[in-house]
């Protein structure tokens, strides 16, 4: 990965010096624009994914690409990354902001260089745009899965797995993350509203540790032995949750619902670690990410929001090339 | 001074000493008795007299006891290993692909492409554990810096292995060994009792273990003696690197996949197991013993806390509190003891 | 004294750090059950002789010889090798540690456990310990507690406890009651005469002339590289002394 990364930005090297060397005719003819995509970290399937989608658009539209991002989930890591992308003068960024507000700052350097921003999967401000309302406003259009939507999603498979009754609760990885506290939010208020049978227990934190979710699961598991089901709200919590439900002897009797498909997800909905996966469209987001910059930077007008799917993953329609496909691949 | 009143005054440093050695079962006896008492009242069971419990405790505590008996060496040499966490992320990344390779390119037998994907595990953390120790010996870089480079050079190997994925594996033998049962105890939990008398031995039975005491009370002690301390720093980070790599060979086949940061969030945990079992981080002091009650106690309180049903972020407090406690009381037995020049 | 065979002979040593020339042609001899002190200002090449003698140094002119043999050390574990060992102020223990794996460090003895098993033989330790410390005459109890528990004087007799056990016929000791209370300074110096009475050869470094006049048997005096003065407690004074020290 680490390697394409590097092939990426030595062709967008050689782009920019073939440019350079024949700056007005080519700029006459067709002008080429620099979009820059960057991940809320380089080393997840997700964002990996996106990569994928966003390269294959630009590779449509005859664009450059360019993939920079800090290694961890972490804003001091990604600030600095932001601030040398900009430096590098990209016509439009498409940035996953590590937070709410501290991004909104380095993000009006961008905006105010003139480079077009778009936020994907997680956003600045309350992620409503082009409002006129203040500060964090500027960003051209959200592309994302809807988090709120997906966590009702499991809700709703989860529940069906599990007879619409019975105790569940909610594996997470730490409080303050956009996207998996909607996951959560949106679990919740679907069972709250549609299931009245099902219980939710307390969420459990597991700082994005299997072997913590594992021990979680064995605990709630002791104290409550009647509990149906667990939703994984990432993937660390999910299997480690299922290790945990193994581990207790309750492998096939407590049902787990996880959120996001890296490929090995497979596996596991097949020996039936996993009920159900639900799959984001990174990929989506990635290609629409990148058309709406190019529709943009071509003087058309894109969306403020653009909201992409959900694959529901189970055992038995994994094989099937239409789900298939949403697997998270780089 | 008389001599009853030396030998009342060397019997009460002699409970003092025992009580100060003996902390972190203390702890643990402690923890239990609380949560033993919270069960029994809120939920009618009981938290120890649990074979469930104590299953899950086990398991829990395998891998940061795993990480800490490693680190436990090396601190007790006045050094520390901050790059365990992710050279255990290396080592389930590479066990993960090795065993699928083993199994699907070489067409070997599942239970064969198993051990090989263990052996690789922990083979490939004799690399991090080797740099760690010529950084330390040879080049004189602390270990603090020396090791938090190879955080980061282990942690990139990691990622770029696993391609940013997590690796999963397809072998029915390794999940046996992750999460298998002979007799009803979990197999991760005989292979680490095995690794603690393994490392108990070393560390109190034989010249490593003695040298590795003197090396961290005293380099000069220790060179004047004609040890071999380049040699002796190398041994201890390789074997910290083993121990993290043996983790890592046994996370793929429990999770069923290698991840890069399967042990990210242990370092901090093995290192609190470290000193609650009674280590300096001076250097000098530790053993096997305390480590494997300070893994028990973390593990212990998480799980617990969970058990009863408390707020979880107690958890970060309880475990935070142990520490200060464990290291105040390390500090006032140095003051107590230490002092005394004048007999 | 001349009766007993001379251990160590140091004959016109010359030793410089670049243009500093810390020895110039200093001569002495030590002989079995003989204690020389050796006084002088700081930087009167006193550290710059015992590291000479012990093989941290090479010296630049003159000859070393130990019981007539020329020698020339190239590191402190050869001369340790020849019986020669140096306490040093810090004495260079690990405290953590009890007195019998202090005296065996890097050397420890094994048995085996169950027939097979090999372990620390930790009772040959204690035993080796205890006899030592008797023929030191010096009565520790307990023997498996930490050195780091242990008086100033009892470290110090740890310390010397070693290098005996290993058959070290010359000590050399720097310093070796500076850091004490009087108390503990009697000991060691009743330490110095113990070692003397069991034929060893003792040199050691002291600013203390009531400690110099207490034990030795020649005071050889150093003044700026050179050797001011040799001389017995019975024929001189501690003014004398000084006077040689600090010159005029």
């Amino acid at each position: 990965m680490e390697r394409r990364q590097f092939l990426t930005m030595l062709g967008a090297g050689a782009a920019v010096a073939g440019t350079g060397a024949l700056t007005l005719p080519a700029r006459a003819e067709n002008k080429k624009y620099t979009i820059a995509l960057v991940p809320g970290l380089t080393t997840d399937a997700f964002y990996i994914t996106m990569h994928r989608g966003a390269q294959a658009a630009a590779d449509a539209l005859g664009q450059d690409l360019l993939f920079q991002g800090a290694s961890e989930w972490n804003v001091t890591l990604q600030v600095p990354v932001l601030e040398a992308v900009i430096a590098r003068k990209p016509d439009a960024i498409l940035i996953a902001p590590t937070d709410k507000v501290q991004l909104v700052e380095p993000l009006k350097k961008a905006f105010d260089a003139g480079i077009a921003v778009f936020c994907v999967d997680t956003f600045i401000g309350n992620g409503v745009f082009q409002t006129g309302a203040g500060d964090a406003d500027f960003p051209l259009s959200y592309i994302a899965s809807d988090n709120i939507l997906g966590g009702r999603i499991a809700a709703r498979a989860l529940a069906k797995s599990i007879g619409d009754k019975g105790k569940v609760y909610v594996s997470n990885v730490k409080p303050g993350v956009s996207t998996t506290d909607q996951r959560e939010e949106g679990f919740k208020a679907e069972i709250k509203e549609n299931h009245p049978n099902i219980e939710v227990l307390e969420t459990q934190f597991n700082d994005d540790d299997a072997n913590k979710a594992a021990a979680q699961v064995q605990a709630v598991f002791g104290r409550t032995p009647d509990l149906a089901g667990i939703f994984g709200a990432n993937l660390f919590s999910a299997t480690g949750s299922a290790n945990g439900v193994k581990q207790a002897g309750q492998a096939g009797k407590i049902k787990i619902a996880a959120f996001d498909a890296p490929e090995s997800v497979v596996q596991e909905l097949k020996d039936g670690t996993f009920e159900i996966a639900i799959a984001q469209h990174p990929a989506e987001i990635g290609y629409f990410g990148t058309v709406a910059a190019f529709a943009h930077l071509t003087g058309n007008s894109v969306p403020t929001a653009i909201g992409t799917g959900f694959t529901v993953m189970t055992k038995d329609n994994i094989d099937d090339p239409n789900v298939k496909r949403f697997l998270y691949t780089g | 001074m008389t001599a009853t009143a030396t030998s009342a005054r060397q019997e009460s440093h002699g409970l003092l000493s025992m009580i100060v050695e003996l902390r972190a079962w203390i702890f643990l006896l402690l923890l239990v008795i609380f949560f033993e008492v919270w069960a029994r009242s809120a939920y009618g069971q009981s938290f120890v007299i649990n074979a469930y419990n104590l299953q899950a405790i086990g398991i829990f505590a395998t891998a940061p006891l795993l990480l800490g008996l490693g680190q436990t060496f090396v601190i007790i040499s006045a050094g520390i290993d901050l790059s365990v966490g992710f050279t255990m992320g290396l080592a389930a990344v590479v066990s993960a692909h090795a065993a699928n390779m083993a199994s699907g390119v070489l067409g070997l037998d599942l239970f064969t492409a198993m051990l090989f994907g263990l052996v690789a595990g922990i083979g490939v953390a004799l690399i991090p554990g080797l740099v760690n120790g010529l950084l330390i010996a040879k080049l004189r870089v602390p270990p603090f810096i020396g090791t938090l480079g190879m955080y980061g050079v282990a942690r990139g190997a990691a990622y770029l292995l696993a391609g940013g994925m997590t690796v999963p594996v397809s072998n029915a033998w390794y999940a046996w060994i992750g999460n298998g049962r002979v007799l009803g105890v979990p197999i991760l939990v005989i292979i680490t009792v095995i690794v603690v008398l393994l490392m108990h031995y070393l560390l109190s039975q034989t010249r490593f273990g003695q040298h590795t005491y003197a090396f961290g009370a005293s380099r000069a002690a220790a060179v004047r003696s004609g040890i071999n301390v380049s040699s002796l720093t190398i041994k201890l980070y390789v074997l910290s690197a083993v121990c993290a790599g043996l983790a890592g060979a046994l996370y793929s086949g429990r999770f069923a996949a290698g991840a890069a940061q399967a042990g990210e969030p242990l370092l901090l945990d093995s290192i609190a197991a470290v000193v609650i079992g009674g280590a300096s981080l001076f250097g000098g002091s530790g053993n096997i013993a305390g480590t494997v009650a300070g893994a028990l106690v973390i593990a212990t309180i998480q799980y617990g806390l969970v058990f009863i049903n408390v707020e979880p972020f107690w958890q970060f407090v309880a475990v935070g509190v142990v520490i200060i406690i464990s290291v105040l009381v390390d500090q006032s037995q140095r003051r107590l003891l230490g002092g005394r020049k004048d007999e | 004294m001349s009766s007993a065979p001379v251990l160590l002979s140091v004959n016109n040593v010359s030793k410089h750090f670049g243009g500093v020339e810390a020895l110039r042609g200093v001569s002495m001899d030590l002989a079995a059950g003989e204690v020389v002190a050796l006084a002088g200002d700081n930087g009167a090449g006193k550290s710059t002789l015992i590291k000479a003698i012990s093989g941290v140094h090479r010296v630049d002119g003159g000859e070393i010889l130990l019981s007539g043999r020329r020698v020339d050390f190239a590191t402190p574990s050869e001369a340790r090798a020849s019986g020669i060992e140096t306490i040093y102020q810090d004495l260079a223990l690990a405290d953590n540690l009890p007195v019998g794996a202090n005296i065996f460090l890097g050397r420890e003895p094994k048995r085996k456990a169950f027939g097979f098993l090999p372990v620390l033989d930790r009772k040959k330790m204690a035993d080796a310990a205890k006899e030592t410390m008797a023929r030191l005459d010096f009565h520790v109890e307990r023997f498996r507690a930490p050195v780091s528990t242990f008086s100033g004087g009892q470290r110090q007799a740890v310390a010397i406890g070693r290098a005996i056990y290993w058959n070290a016929q010359i000590l050399i000791m720097d310093e070796p009651t500076a850091a004490l209370g009087v108390p503990e300074q009697r000991k060691v110096v009743s330490l110095i005469k113990t070692l003397k009475d069991q034929g060893k050869g003792v040199i050691f470094i002291s600013h203390n002339l009531a400690d110099i006049f207490a034990v030795a048997d020649r005071i050889v005096v150093l003044r700026r590289g050179v050797k001011a003065g040799e001389r017995t407690p019975a024929e001189t004074n501690g003014d004398e002394i000084v006077r040689l020290m600090v010159g005029g």
